[in-house]
């Protein structure tokens, strides 16, 4: 009662509009959705104008267009914010992360490359996943196999995926695969960086690629061999989670952010094991990010108010609970609903874990092009079109082209 | 005689059947799919009849996006966008087709070249048109940018110019102006044309995605293919309930073919166009 005396009692002119755009939908957007409505009813002299904006890349280009015609919104949750803050001299949430109630450092050190330019923070880690390697349980157990002590690197794990393919048919199709992934960059780069290769190379501000030296071209080879043995099909990358749900694929690298619907589907009988490594354990970062747009600089302030309230320990988990994407703050593990995740649930004990290892590189321009043209060089390496070094080669050389302009 | 026709092309018939079979492949796996269970969706090999039929699929969309809204927002945009934009290209080919006028040659070619401009190239520049004049989140913002009259004006050109001149000189002898002649002779003797040009541009309405997803903010205002994309997620999509959705989806489409199928067919006949 008192809140709605409270809601009339502000002046209409007194009230501050934020709009907000976000690019997540189904569950993911309605947790995002139910926390902008808590917001508002704590905060009644704040009204929220908040929609859906299609997906990360439709976002992307609703945002640009916003931008040039002054009329972006104040708040936006979307992949890639760090182009459209830093890349445009806007660091304000840098100077705003040091507010004693924001508590920056309780966030995963790993986590916050994932929201720079240049190397200086302009964005906020929100909706955050790493890839996971998960098992199909009954694949398994029928090929004899246990996963008490999984294999630590992929050469060990590449014999548990051969003796997962040789003896786990489970459907009795001719097309069932050891292992498989959903997002072929992604993986690249989390096994780049395991074989410490930094990806890219950064000199003040000027990125050069780096994926194509001796290490880098040490995984391609390795990707390759995982064709050569028959483990991973050529090119089938596209189908591989339906394969997976299926029950045609042993094992399978995609996002965290599929154990909270995994984990809802009973008929679903789904673990994790840590990512195998080469030379260090790293799963590389990917999901989204909170940015501010707002022009002015009491809308920047508001916009701020809202950010820090959905980043905090309490809002951040239970969104990342709901959806399936990580805690972001080391606090959030802490809190009951996280625990009793990581007891009740070892896909999210697995994917939590790995929040230690998570690494990421800036954000620059050329990025979408980096992924587009790594997801070309593997293509044609699996395809024995090309070999890994010159796969790499030409990724590299055709990315430089892009960066010079 | 004709009902012996199959038997004498058998391998034409052959072709046309598996090229049929081929394109209506995927609406069929689409009726199907929106009645399946999640497990009969990632079954393999692949179920074709469901388990047992999820009825409920459907009224899971309902519950997950405001469907009806989007409907009858795609549908009044569809059609006003359709009948403005095939008087306003009916208009400029007669007068491509019939008259005389300056520079009339380099304003066919000009609009000829629009057509290989890609939708994306040009959707920030009408944006920031669109916002200069205050049209985001309406209908007119919503309508008017997307009325893109290049193809369907060089449709009727085409077919304009079939019909003979002399029924035109006729007509003005008898005291017609251009607006008579195009109202009384043109028109009638075009509704083969009109008709296919008509579904051409409210098909093309219909799934339109990047522009309504662009100018629009409230979900109020949203139409189908971008409620169609509230259903995929980053987290995984229930594809029954996107093929329910989608089954619902093309209804009005079929409903124009079915209307205008003869019409369409005739066209394709008369102006020798290929899809």
């Amino acid at each position: 009662m008192l809140l709605v005396v409270a809601i009339f009692a502000i002046p209409l002119g007194a009230q501050t509009k934020l709009k907000v755009w976000f690019a997540v939908s189904g569950d993911s957007g309605e947790a995002f959705k139910a926390l902008l409505e808590k917001y508002m009813a704590a905060n009644p002299s704040v009204v929220l104008d908040y929609s859906y904006s299609g997906n990360y890349a439709d976002t992307a280009t609703k945002i640009s267009a916003a931008l040039i015609s002054n009329t972006a919104p104040d708040v936006a949750l979307m992949a890639a914010g760090p182009l459209y803050t830093g890349a445009r001299g806007d660091y304000f949430i840098e100077s705003k992360i040091n507010d004693p109630d924001f508590k920056k450092d309780d966030i995963y050190p790993g986590v916050w490359d994932y929201a720079k330019y240049n190397g200086r923070i302009c964005a906020i880690p929100y909706g955050i996943s790493t890839p996971v390697l998960y098992y199909n349980k009954a694949i398994i157990e029928k090929a004899g196999i246990n996963l008490k002590n999984p294999p630590k690197t992929w050469n060990e794990f590449l014999q548990v995926a051969k003796t997962a393919q040789a003896k786990g048919n489970i459907t009795g199709t001719s097309d069932f695969w050891g292992f498989d992934v959903t997002d072929v960059p992604w993986l690249f780069k989390t096994m780049l960086n395991q074989n410490e290769n930094t990806v890219i190379s950064v000199k003040g501000t000027d990125v050069s690629p780096a994926f194509n030296d001796e290490k880098g071209v040490e995984v391609a080879t390795f990707w390759k061999r995982l064709i050569d043995e028959k483990v991973m099909p050529i090119g089938q990358h596209a189908n591989a989670e339906k394969k997976f749900l299926a029950g045609n694929l042993a094992f399978l690298v995609a996002t965290s952010a599929r154990i909270s619907r995994w984990s809802k589907d009973a008929s679903l009988q789904i673990g994790a094991i840590p990512m195998p490594y080469f030379k260090k354990p790293s799963v590389a970062l990917g999901g989204n990010v909170l940015i501010i747009l707002s022009k002015d600089q009491k809308a920047k302030e508001e916009a701020w108010n809202l950010v820090k309230f959905l980043a905090n320990t309490e809002n951040q988990t239970t969104f990342a609970l709901s959806t399936g994407y990580l805690p972001i703050r080391k606090s959030g593990l802490s809190l009951p609903e996280a625990k009793k995740a990581v007891e009740s649930n070892q896909m999210y004990a697995i994917a939590f874990d790995q929040l230690d290892i998570s690494w990421s590189y800036w954000h620059f321009d050329q990025m979408g092009t980096m992924d587009q043209l790594l997801g070309q060089a593997i293509d044609a390496l699996e395809r024995s079109a090309m070999t890994p070094k010159a796969a790499l080669e030409k990724a590299a050389k055709e990315l430089q082209a892009e960066i010079n302009g | 005689m004709r009902k012996h026709r199959h038997v004498r092309y058998p391998w034409t018939m052959l072709f046309l059947f598996c090229t049929s079979a081929l394109m209506i492949f995927p609406f069929v796996w689409m009726l199907l799919s929106a009645f399946k269970t999640p497990a009969d969706v990632y079954n393999y090999p692949p179920k074709w009849i469901p388990s047992s039929f999820q009825f409920t699929n459907f009224a899971e969309v309902f519950k997950k996006i405001p469907f009806i809204r989007f409907y009858i927002n795609s549908i009044f945009v569809s059609v006003v966008q359709t009948v403005l934009q095939i008087a306003i290209s009916a208009m400029g080919a007669f007068a491509f087709a019939k008259l005389d006028f300056p520079l009339k040659n380099k304003l066919y070619a000009f609009m000829q070249s629009s057509l290989f401009v890609p939708e994306i190239v040009t959707i920030i520049p009408m944006f920031l048109l669109a916002a200069v004049a205050g049209l985001i989140d309406t209908y007119t913002g919503l309508i008017v940018a997307e009325l893109n009259c290049a193809f369907t004006t060089l449709l009727l050109i085409s077919f304009f110019q079939s019909i003979p001149n002399e029924l035109i000189d006729a007509a003005k002898v008898d005291g017609c102006g251009y607006f008579r002649v195009f109202l009384e002779i043109i028109l009638p003797n075009s509704k083969t044309a009109i008709g296919a040009a008509s579904l051409f541009a409210f098909l093309t309405h219909w799934r339109s995605y990047m522009w309504p997803l662009i100018i629009t903010n409230n979900v109020k205002m949203r139409t189908l293919p971008i409620g169609l994309k509230y259903l995929v997620t980053e987290t995984g999509t229930e594809y029954q309930v996107l093929m329910a959705a989608s089954v619902m989806a093309i209804v009005p489409v079929l409903i124009v073919y079915i209307l205008m199928e003869k019409e369409f067919v005739q066209s394709i006949t008369l102006t020798g166009m290929k899809t």
